[in-house]
């Protein structure tokens, strides 16, 4: 065994911080409310995040904190703007496809067990004079800077894009006035649709009716 | 093992409890000033507030979900806490000099999304609930002119830590380099703590929004987290734009002590003058002005860098 070169505070830290993930990624399928599950996941994920900063890897590790923040409340808004749940507070089952999702558990537990035990992993001693966040800094935009500001560029005219769309004012006018939801039936009145108190719309109603 | 733990932990729960009490000091002496009239003395009401809140009871509403709502005052708190604690005193006093400690104040902006979110969700109570959406429309705007102000300041120090930020700043502060950096974030530092004009989390038209319904010792937190936050937003403004512990005769401390009050007496200030903003209106103007001035900052950040 490799002499330890890291404090007895960090093992702690480590197999506190390890618990946490997996305890709350447990509860992310225990729990009813999907606004509760979505950060119990984010919970699991700081605590990962965390672990990384441990393994030296600064960058990663902190950049997993507000990633990770900002993902998990926009997924449970959407979830529950678009899972009829109003809130996320109504009880509900967190579980889906139980038995294959036993099975690709178990399998991935196997695999990855399988891994930490068997495998033989580097031991290179992390040198002295190491600056993480430099050496991630070219290993992403060394050669790969193309790639990664062509990335970054996207999502963030993404973002832009949907903000313009989603907005109520939006470039063809208010969404209120300019949409309308499709017919119940192909072609149809748009659903939803009050009804007109005028006569001669009444009568337009009507003849559509009768064919 | 004193040093490196309990010395900064002790520097971080002191700025806690004195920024705190400062910035409700500073509040009602702006206040005073402007002619608005205050209950009780300034120096004692603040504490007469505290103790009679940690006297009162806690008011319960029906079924909120209990864990999250008397956990979210507290992270709060613990995410001010986080701020303060990578804010560089002078060049030796800093409680963690993390290598990624912008990215890191970064990381504490965003979290405050959740755990505002949380705390008017789990209420279970209709206008805590919509304050608590209405800072999630919010604050992803915020975040977003925040990001790019402070890969702004990143830039010429060729650092994401503030230790080196604030070194970059020896021959010309951030404040003058980059002109457009500092209003844009003291902008998101009201956002952020829903201080002044930008309260649209718990404005009074939502009858206190996400904090309408709690009461005792955890509105006491909650209260003192905003002010904590607010500070911590104070000190991070004076490390990336007013060069933090820099300056001539007086020693560093006293320095950044002096820019943190400056920077909290015109947050206070604006809080106090400015008018409020419908929140639709707010979300246009930070999406349609403020992000492009944002970028303007950057490209200008990303020049001066290159030249």
């Amino acid at each position: 065994m490799e002499s330890m070169n890291h404090g007895l505070g960090v093992d702690i830290a480590f197999l506190l911080l390890a618990t946490l993930a997996v305890v709350t990624g447990w509860r992310v399928f225990r729990t009813d409310s999907m606004v509760r599950a979505s950060f119990f996941l984010l919970v699991s994920f700081i605590a990962v995040g965390v672990i990384m900063i441990l393994l030296a890897a600064e960058y990663l590790g902190v950049a997993m904190f507000f990633m990770m923040a900002v993902e998990m409340t926009v997924m449970a808004l959407f979830m529950v703007m678009f899972m009829m749940n109003p809130a996320g507070l109504n009880p509900m089952n967190m579980v889906h496809q139980e038995r294959i999702a036993i099975g690709a558990g178990v399998a991935g537990f196997l695999v990855l067990g399988a891994m930490a035990l068997l495998a033989t992993f580097p031991d290179q001693p992390v040198p002295a004079g190491l600056e993480p966040v430099r050496s991630l800094g070219n290993e992403m935009l060394g050669d790969s800077m193309l790639i990664f500001e062509s990335a970054g560029l996207v999502l963030l005219t993404t973002m832009i894009g949907v903000v313009v769309l989603s907005s109520h004012r939006g470039r063809y006018g208010a969404a209120a006035e300019g949409s309308m939801p499709p017919g119940l039936e192909p072609g149809g009145d748009p659903a939803g649709k009050p009804e007109e108190d005028e006569a001669g719309e009444g009568e337009h109603h009507h003849h559509h009716h009768h064919h | 093992m004193f040093s490196e733990l309990f010395l900064p932990v002790l520097m971080v729960i002191f700025m806690l409890v004195v920024g705190g009490y400062a910035v409700a000091v500073l509040d009602r002496l702006v206040a005073s000033a402007l002619g608005t009239p205050q209950a009780g003395g300034i120096w004692l009401a603040p504490m007469a507030r505290g103790a009679w809140l940690l006297t009162q009871h806690a008011n319960a509403t029906e079924a909120p979900d209990w864990r999250a709502w008397r956990l979210a005052p507290a992270l709060y708190l613990a995410l001010a806490a986080g701020g303060l604690a990578v804010v560089p005193w002078s060049a030796s006093l800093v409680a963690t000099d993390l290598v990624t400690s912008v990215v890191l104040w970064g990381s504490v902006e965003a979290l405050a999304t959740v755990v505002i979110f949380l705390h008017g969700w789990s209420a279970n109570s209709l206008l805590a609930l919509i304050g608590g959406y209405r800072y999630v429309a919010l604050g992803l705007s915020y975040i977003l002119i925040s990001m790019f102000v402070l890969i702004g300041v990143a830039l010429p120090a060729e650092s994401l830590q503030f230790t080196q930020v604030v070194a970059s700043q020896e021959g010309l502060w951030n404040v003058i380099r980059q002109p457009l950096g500092l209003p844009l974030f003291l902008i998101v530092g009201l956002g952020m703590t829903f201080w002044g004009p930008l309260n649209l989390a718990d404005s009074t038209d939502l009858a206190g929004g996400t904090a309408a319904e709690i009461s005792g010792p955890p509105r006491l937190v909650w209260d003192m987290a905003r002010a904590a936050m607010l500070v911590a937003f104070s000190g991070v403004a004076a490390t990336a734009f007013l060069g933090g512990w820099l300056g001539p005769w007086l020693p560093g401390l006293l320095w950044m002590s002096l820019k943190m009050l400056a920077v909290l007496s015109v947050l206070l200030l604006l809080g106090r003058l400015l008018p409020r903003l419908a929140p639709e209106r707010c979300v246009t103007l930070m999406w349609v002005v403020l992000l492009p001035l944002s970028f303007i900052d950057l490209v200008w950040a990303g020049i001066g860098a290159l030249l």
